[in-house]
């Protein structure tokens, strides 16, 4: 039977880094290269020697895809290009090609320059890396070699965050990434057409998770900060992509307006500058409602937003700032933290997950006393919250996935196997398909039912659909024929025109089996009494009595003789063509069962 | 309110059970089958006692979860103990399911309890204690109430019979005290030392029109103490009275909520003391709204009371325009924080919510 093999490199069954191998029809297929962000060592890769021990990797793997830019997708893409090996192609699309390079560089400068690591991929390495890419349209299909293609999806999630469909043949893989089935401010719900693959990989961090209410989380948010502006504080909020700082813009501007709220709100000029750039990637993934608040070309008309300077920072005040990069690691955001920090009217809204070494990720764990550069302490008293607006699927979401794409079996990735549990019991229960948990390094192996198209000839089409019962369209119908295997086309025809194509001869096949039967009498009389007997009981068929003494049931003939050795002993014979293989064992066994003593 | 939080199960749910460890059990009650039962992991923001605006973990997680071949009326925790007790159409048998967080996250069916079943018998309602040994009072009617211990199935009482009323409720009033409720408001007292005597409390006020009544206790430290706050009942139309269990012939209070007439059934009529707060009910059931109540200014006279609070979430939930407005279905408190109430509707909500006591009273 086809399969279809899935190993998890990570992302089996731990949240931290998603690489999973997939091997169709004999292409293997690479889905993620992510970086795990707990880890301070080697174990943050992916394990590649589990791929291929001494083989390139470039000459194994048909392709790399990439689902998103979060660096638990795409973190070791680098790594794993450059220092490992891979010179095939890797897609992803548009705009996570444009923003990937970005959130690796800066990932790499952390990591180097911040923590003094060596065995890391350099700048030269992403760059090079980046040239392998291949950025790919939503719904376009790929044709990665003559059989392979991809086709990508709208995932949701974040910019450019998109679910691949990978196709040998007729057997396909979806993979989805991290997705989200609830439409955001600023990105639509994932969706994807009843492609009916033959797996659809699933990621299921949230299934357990019931969410709280955007409209709750936006009020909490509002709420902060405006209580921070009302008591003089200034608020810093370090964001990076574009679209999470777009939709926190709307929201304050929204409510500035209803509240008439005088304070001011600046967005940093590094992140205007590259909104310009990233807008024409960005309009087509966004939703309607965010593509009627662009204006023209600028796209920061917001009455009550204006752009930052550096100096703003230091006005006395109440005031909103919005700055890059998001993490607090270096540059303008960093600045402004420095000199907000001591004053406990101030708060800082963390936006989303920081990296392990950046002050962002410190004062989130928690720390209140930082070392700067030259050994100065920064005493932390602003107020330190964390908002996620970042959406993943939860249980509903997963299983309007699979209503949607309509697979064959599920996989589930990024969960743990205990509580994962529940929801296998639910896809299988609701949707009778399989369900799959493998742990990382542990292959599972998909069967799969392709259909494989074949042609059938008009003569025996007539046939089969003449002989027997009508067909019917729901009930599959069992016909006989000779399957010809020519070039890379399937044909079904008649033996008898398969013989003549292939030149040919066809050998007949004849069965002779010997029944005995107990009877004194004399020949012609034991070949009457066969004949009354199997006349009798086969009322249906055309039973003969023939000059010279044999018995034709159809095509089947019947011989009597006097066994050599006992004279009480009669052999018929039976005789029969391949053809009549049925009729030819029932008869025998008729036979065999004796003759009645009446006839 | 000092905070709200909305959330959307996937079925609407008609109860919301405290389980071991703060868990809380929500139900599916569809008609067809592959109803969940679901023990959810509140958030850290219910769990400590002040108030975070932005934690990061604001989000109830599902911890098990089970399937139920029938709807799921009613759920009770047996304590001290990883059980838990359902009960729903058609009949008055109860399902008893174990609950094993470590292994797996499946809550498994383990045994069924099975009663006579007469005709015209609707669901079981029940209640749990776990005091001489895990047991559970459970009953449709009047003529039907009974404990049964839950690990061995033994019959340990039977209720006398005084009638054969359906039960819109019943509880352990302590180890040996038992409240049953009928729907017509009748009140019965038992003690289970006493086989045989089944003492008449309260009858309902007179009425009009048939009325629905339900009824709502507090109780002391794990329901093993008899609590000091008398007996609530509330009826379909909104009739609130307060009986004192030592001195049952009389009404301590009475009064009448303002609420919708009784259009819809009394299918969700809910009425409960808060366990944190002194005197403080809340009800809900007529329409998307949940009341709440302070009783202690209140007397006999069935005057209208004036809600402390009213919490209108649920009726701008979600979709708008859908036609129906949805119905609350059931509601509870934080057994800890005092103002804190859990309440769910016929759409699928689950909101969370904290009060704040208006200005002018202390």
């Amino acid at each position: 039977m086809p399969e279809i093999k899935v190993t998890p490199l990570g992302a089996g069954q731990d949240v931290g880094r998603s690489c999973i191998l997939v091997s169709i029809a004999g292409k293997n297929v690479m889905l993620d290269c992510g970086m795990h962000m707990g880890y301070n060592d080697d174990r943050r890769f992916p394990d590649f020697s589990y791929i291929t021990q001494n083989g390139r990797l470039t000459d194994f793997l048909d392709c790399v895809i990439i689902s998103h830019f979060h660096l638990d997708h795409c973190g070791a893409l680098p790594y794993f290009s450059e220092m490992v090996g891979y010179d095939g192609p890797i897609y992803m699309t548009h705009p996570t090609k444009a923003i990937c390079p970005i959130l690796l560089e800066d990932y790499r400068k952390i990591t180097v320059d911040k923590k003094g690591e060596t065995n890391f991929f350099t700048s030269q390495m992403i760059k090079d890396c980046m040239k392998k890419v291949v950025a790919v349209h939503l719904h376009q299909t790929v044709q990665v070699d003559e059989e392979l293609e991809i086709k990508a999806y709208y995932a949701g999630h974040v910019l450019g965050a998109a679910m691949f469909q990978i196709k040998v043949g007729c057997e396909s893989v979806v993979y989805t990434g991290d997705y989200n089935m609830t439409p955001d401010r600023h990105l639509g719900a994932a969706w994807i057409d009843k492609c009916r693959p033959d797996l659809l990989i699933s990621e299921s961090t949230y299934a357990t998770t019931i969410r709280d209410s955007k409209r709750c989380r936006e009020r909490d948010f509002l709420k902060k900060v405006h209580e921070t502006v009302e008591r003089g504080g200034k608020v810093l909020i370090p964001v990076f992509a574009l679209g999470r700082a777009q939709e926190l813009c709307i929201l304050l501007e929204t409510f500035w307006e209803r509240m008439n709220l005088k304070a001011p709100i600046y967005f940093s000029t590094g992140l205007t500058e590259k909104a310009n750039h990233y807008y024409k990637l960005f309009i087509t993934w966004t939703n309607q409602k965010i593509r009627k608040t662009f204006v023209q070309r600028n796209m920061f008309e917001f009455k009550h937003i204006k752009a930052f300077d550096r100096a703003f920072a230091d006005n006395p005040g109440p005031m909103v700032v919005f700055a890059t990069p998001g993490m607090l690691h270096a540059g303008q955001s960093l600045q402004i933290f420095r000199k907000w920090a001591g004053n406990e009217k101030n708060m800082v809204i963390m936006p989303g997950y920081c990296v392990q070494g950046t002050v962002g990720h410190k004062i989130l764990s928690g720390q209140r006393k930082l070392e700067m550069e030259g050994r100065q302490i920064l005493e932390v008293k602003m107020q330190v919250e964390y908002m996620s607006f970042s959406a993943h699927a939860d249980a509903k979401g997963i299983m309007q996935l699979i209503r949607q794409a309509e697979p064959r079996n599920v996989l589930l990735v990024h969960g743990e196997a205990k509580k994962m549990e529940f929801l296998k019991q639910k896809i299988e229960q609701e949707f009778h398909v399989s369900c799959f948990m493998p742990a990382n390094g542990e292959t599972t192996t998909i069967l799969t039912n392709p259909c494989i198209p074949v042609d059938i000839s008009l003569g025996l089409l007539k046939r089969e659909t003449v002989i027997g019962p009508l067909p019917d369209a729901k009930k599959p119908k069992l016909m006989h024929g000779t399957l010809l295997m020519k070039d890379n086309s399937f044909r079904l025809v008649s033996p008898e025109q398969a013989l003549k194509e292939l030149g040919l001869a066809e050998h007949q096949l004849r069965f002779t089996c010997r029944v005995h039967i107990q009877d004194p009498r004399k020949e012609h009389e034991t070949v009457l009494r066969v004949y009354n007997h199997l006349k009798g009981i086969l009322k249906d068929y055309s039973v003969q009595h023939l000059p010279d003494g044999s018995i034709t049931v159809e095509s089947i003939l019947i011989q009597a003789t006097a066994h050599s050795e006992d004279q009480g002993t009669k052999v018929l014979l039976v005789s029969w063509t391949y053809q009549d293989e049925e009729l030819g064992s029932y008869l025998t066994s008729l036979l065999k069962k004796g003759l009645p003593q009446s006839t | 309110y000092r905070d709200l939080h909305t959330f959307e199960l996937q079925a609407p749910t008609r109860l919301i059970e405290w389980a071991r460890g703060n868990r809380v059990c929500v139900a599916g009650y569809g008609q067809s089958d592959g109803n969940e039962i679901l023990q959810l992991i509140p958030p850290p923001t219910l769990l400590t006692k002040e108030t975070q605006g932005l934690c990061p973990e604001r989000d109830f997680k599902v911890e098990c979860g089970g399937f139920s071949e029938r709807p799921v009326y009613s759920l009770k925790h047996v304590p001290d103990t990883s059980l838990l007790v359902t009960s729903g159409p058609p009949d008055s048998s109860l399902q008893v399911w174990q609950v094993s967080a470590e292994d797996s996250d499946v809550i498994k069916c383990v045994s069924t309890l099975a009663t006579e079943n007469g005709t015209g018998q609707s669901w079981a309602k029940i209640a749990t204690i776990s005091a001489k040994a895990p047991w559970v009072l459970h009953g449709s009617r009047l003529d039907r109430v009974q404990i049964t211990e839950v690990e061995s199935r033994k019959n340990v009482y039977t209720a006398a019979s005084r009638g054969s009323e359906e039960l819109s409720g019943l509880t352990f009033l302590d180890c040996n005290t038992l409240a049953l409720c009928c729907a017509t408001g009748r009140l019965c007292l038992a003690d289970i030392r006493q086989p045989q005597s089944l003492v008449e409390a309260a009858p309902a006020p007179s009425a009009p029109c048939r009325e629905h009544w339900c009824m709502g206790t507090s109780h002391g430290a794990q329901g093993l103490e008899p609590s000091s706050q008398p007996l609530a009942r509330l009826s379909s139309r909104g009739l609130i009275t307060l009986t004192d269990l030592r001195k049952t012939s009389e009404f301590l209070a009475l009064a009448k909520a303002r609420v919708p007439s009784p259009g819809s059934g009394a299918e969700f009529l809910c009425v409960s003391w808060a366990p944190a707060l002194e005197g403080y009910l809340a009800i809900s059931g007529f329409d998307g709204t949940v009341h709440v109540y302070d009783t202690q200014s209140w007397d006999s006279s069935g005057r209208e009371a004036e809600p402390v609070f009213i919490h209108k979430g649920h009726a701008f939930g979600g979709a708008g325009g859908s036609g129906d407005l949805p119905l609350v279905t059931v509601h509870t408190w934080h057994l800890q924080k005092p103002r804190t109430l859990l309440s769910a509707a016929s759409d699928g909500s689950l909101h969370v919510w904290d009060w704040v006591q208006p200005c002018g009273k202390c």
